[in-house]
């Protein structure tokens, strides 16, 4: 094989590079649907009190068939698992730090006491390396809200420190204006793989130099560059010390450039189908977890707004697109009113690849539960050209009928759709 | 119709969309003011040789493995007869997670460790397993050889490598054929995990043997120049403030028994010798960064086969204070003293004072994997 061809036969290869997802609607498919939906986190009664367990520690990720990365992870898995309580419960979550890293736990929406709301320095010391620490609040206000680390939170949360924290309201207002059986958490985030590794190193190596040095007592606060006061930290100033945004101390110097973009962890072809029925209304809680925003468009239908940080609207209103911003949640009421297979997907189309690669990132789609089967057939319905010599397929006259139906095999393969193509 | 070729590549490559590889750039800059007091003159002299530029392009291949080209010069000694610039590497490494595969031109495997010294080779003649083919000119052709080399590594530290080399004949120096061949054996601690280690960082032990052509030896293996290597790092006090390790490496020289008389510098490096070399360093660091750093050492070189006492001493001594990222002064004291025939060839005495700018650089743009020795593939699963 000489390069010339050798270089041909890498280019068909990649082209070629399709998967079959099988029949959507099956059973073994919704099964494996329900891995990339948020996993709901249990709890134990401890008197009046609800009570979590959530610990954190290193987790290899995969986003994509094929890509792994190492990252941080809530109980292993990205989104962290779902809490879910109702209006005025009681709720403790301890949390167990098994990294060798720093970390706290932000309640993102929630009326917590102050000394509860996991902010490094301001309402709490770090939880260090190997430590615990308990969460209480009563859980208010009613909504779509989330947790997230607050330590290092550039970093932190776009590794995966993140998950969704539902509210209920037994007499919610919504569900009593749009009445609905299912209903989907849909976690949104966007991550420079590159940018974790780097700093996840770096903190790493650091963290054993100070682990070492507190051990024997030698740690200081310009080691650890915390200050009591601003004075102390100008007083340190003054005698020599360099504050770590003058010098880079850090692994790296540049800011994240996301090139991973995900729905419940997940990059597509690994993301999560919505499944409806005609006539049947589902409720979708959208959360923005990452940092950059995300433009949510749904083909073939409005969708109602009806709650905005988990605050119900009194006058939802309808619209198809919605720009989910970083720490905001919507809710939204799709009708199933418009059978088919519909896309979901951010039309800010930079994230809607994998690592610069389009087809990818924030794409997943909505689907009848009540679709014929017969629809899906692409040779029935879509009166695509290949299928019939006739009809525009001119140069292709002289092929031979066993010839077309090889053809037809390769670029059809399943006489079905959907199909997940990666070179779209 | 290479041009051809060329073009064909080039559009090759534009036709197919390219993932832009990970891009690594080294400078080194050493600059520094000489003065030498020797038994038989004294000189000033400017210096800004073992100055460096080192670049990288790195990419993942299909199937796991990794691949990388190195391009690398270098400002060799004015008299070194190797022109204004040494094109010291040319390389492709291939690697996965336990083997790597070198082939091209880099530092061959004549020394195991890296001593505190300004210049790379400030004590040339005790820490590599010289050149036997090489007249002496210069030092890179002891350091750098046209290499092939296999390394596999076993439990993320221990490195089993074997290698062939063609050294630079200064007879032939149109001959490109493989002229030495070695194995070694070196266990390392990987530089990512130096605050977990234990005192030892550095073990080696390295066998070369150069295909010279011993007059009256018809058997390759009997004509050949064989050099044992031992080396080890020990992390005296592995205390991220201050730190202080101990380098040593002694070379066993099994050369021709004929020899018992240096004429030249073939016989310098083919005659039977044994090279002891440490040195002590202190490395203060501040806030996670280095401060300044002192070190001192010795080394000695016996030439036991030749008829008259000809050992060698060495004496060093420097420190030097971080100005800023990457800048460092420096200054450093060495003592020379040979015996014998090596007085012959280099000069009964020397003591060398330098003063010195060193600039240091390295970073890797584009990055887009981990390396095998990050911490996280070392201690948290390796991600292909």
């Amino acid at each position: 094989m000489d390069r010339r061809d050798f270089l041909a036969t890498g280019a068909v290869s990649t082209a070629g590079m399709l998967f079959f997802p099988g029949n959507l609607l099956a059973k073994e498919a919704k099964n494996e649907n329900k891995k990339r939906l948020v996993e709901p986190l249990p709890f134990k009664m401890d008197g009046e009190w609800k009570e979590f367990e959530l610990y954190i520690d290193l987790h290899t990720h995969e986003p994509a068939p094929g890509f792994k990365y190492h990252t941080l992870a809530f109980n292993d898995m990205i989104p962290g698992p779902e809490i879910r309580v109702n209006a005025g419960d009681k709720v403790r979550v301890k949390f167990i730090n098994k990294t060798d890293l720093n970390h706290t736990i932000h309640w993102h929406g929630i009326f917590v006491p102050w000394r509860m709301d996991g902010v490094p320095f301001v309402t709490q010391l770090p939880v260090m390396p190997k430590n615990e620490f308990i969460y209480e609040f009563v859980a208010e206000p009613e909504g779509t809200h989330f947790y997230h680390c607050h330590w290092g939170t550039l970093m932190h949360m776009q590794a995966g420190m993140f998950g969704s924290l539902i509210v209920e309201n037994p007499k919610d207002p919504i569900k009593e204006k749009f009445p609905y059986e299912r209903e989907y958490t849909l976690v949104y985030s966007a991550h420079d793989t590159n940018y974790i590794r780097e700093e996840m190193n770096g903190m790493l190596e650091r963290m054993k130099q100070r682990s070492y040095l507190m051990k024997q007592g030698r740690f200081t606060s310009e080691q650890w560059g915390v200050f009591d006061n601003k004075e102390q930290f100008l007083a340190s100033m003054e005698s020599g010390y360099q504050p770590p945004y003058v010098t880079n101390r850090r692994s790296n110097a540049e800011l994240p450039q996301a090139n991973w973009f995900t729905v419940n962890g997940k990059s597509y072809p690994s993301t999560p189908y919505l499944f409806i029925k005609s006539g049947e209304n589902i409720r979708v809680r959208l959360i923005n977890a990452g940092a950059e925003t995300h433009h949510l468009h749904l083909h073939g239908h409005d969708f109602w707004m009806v709650a905005d940080d988990g605050v119900p609207l009194e006058h939802p209103w309808k619209r198809n697109t919605v720009p989910l911003t970083p720490g905001k949640t919507f809710d939204i009421i799709i009708e199933g009113n418009n059978r088919g297979i519909w896309t979901f997907h951010d039309h800010d189309t930079r994230k809607v690849t994998n690592n610069g690669l389009y087809p990818g990132g924030n794409l997943l789609a909505l689907v009848y539960e009540d679709l014929p089967a017969d629809e899906l057939i692409i040779s029935k319905h879509s009166g695509n050209p290949m299928y019939n010599p006739n009809a525009g397929m001119g140069d292709m006259k002289e092929m031979d009928n066993e010839k077309m139906g090889n053809m037809n095999k390769m670029m059809f393969g399943d006489d079905k759709l959907p199909k997940i193509a990666l070179d779209e | 119709m290479k041009k051809i070729i060329y073009i064909a590549i080039l559009i090759s490559g534009l036709a197919n969309a390219q993932i832009t590889p990970e891009f690594e750039i080294g400078a080194k800059g050493v600059f520094s003011g000489n003065l030498n007091f020797n038994s038989e003159e004294s000189n000033a002299v400017t210096d800004f040789s073992d100055t460096q530029l080192l670049m990288g392009l790195s990419q993942k291949l299909y199937n796991n493995w990794r691949a990388q080209f190195v391009l690398g010069l270098q400002f060799p000694d004015a008299n070194s007869n190797l022109g204004e610039v040494f094109y010291n590497n040319i390389f492709i490494r291939l690697e996965d997670k336990t083997n790597i595969f070198k082939v091209g031109r880099t530092l061959a495997q004549t020394n195991l460790n890296e001593f505190p010294t300004l210049r790379d080779d400030d004590a040339q003649q005790f820490v590599y397993a010289l050149n036997p083919f090489s007249d002496g000119v210069n030092t890179e052709r002891d350091q750098y050889a046209n290499v092939l080399d296999y390394t596999h590594i076993f439990k993320q530290r221990f490195f089993v490598s074997i290698h062939g080399e063609n050294f630079y004949d200064s007879l032939e120096p149109d001959d490109f054929r493989l002229n030495s061949m070695g194995v070694s054996f070196i266990y390392r601690v990987p530089e990512s995990q130096r605050w977990n280690r234990n005192i030892v960082q550095q073990i080696g032990l390295s066998y070369n043997n150069y295909f010279t052509d011993r007059p009256g030896y018809s058997n390759d293996f009997d004509s050949s120049v064989k050099n044992l290597l031992f080396s080890t790092i020990l992390n005296l006090k592995p205390d991220p403030i201050n730190f202080v390790d101990f380098k040593f490496q002694a070379i066993q020289n099994f050369g021709w028994d004929e020899i018992t008389e240096l004429n030249d510098y073939f016989d310098y490096t083919r005659t039977q010798s044994t090279s002891l070399f440490g040195t002590f360093r202190y490395l203060k660091q501040k806030l996670e960064r280095p401060h300044y750093q002192i070190s001192i050492g010795g080394g000695y070189k016996s030439l036991d086969n030749l008829s008259t006492n000809s050992n060698q001493l060495l004496f060093i001594a420097n420190g030097f204070y971080r100005m800023g990222q990457n800048f460092d002064i420096g200054f450093q004291y060495r003592y020379t003293e040979n015996e014998g025939f090596t007085q012959n060839l280099f000069g009964k005495n020397e003591h060398r004072f330098q003063l010195a700018l060193v600039y240091s650089f390295s970073q890797i743009f584009n990055k887009q994997f981990g390396d095998r020795e990050d911490l996280l593939n070392l201690e948290h699963n390796y991600i292909k």
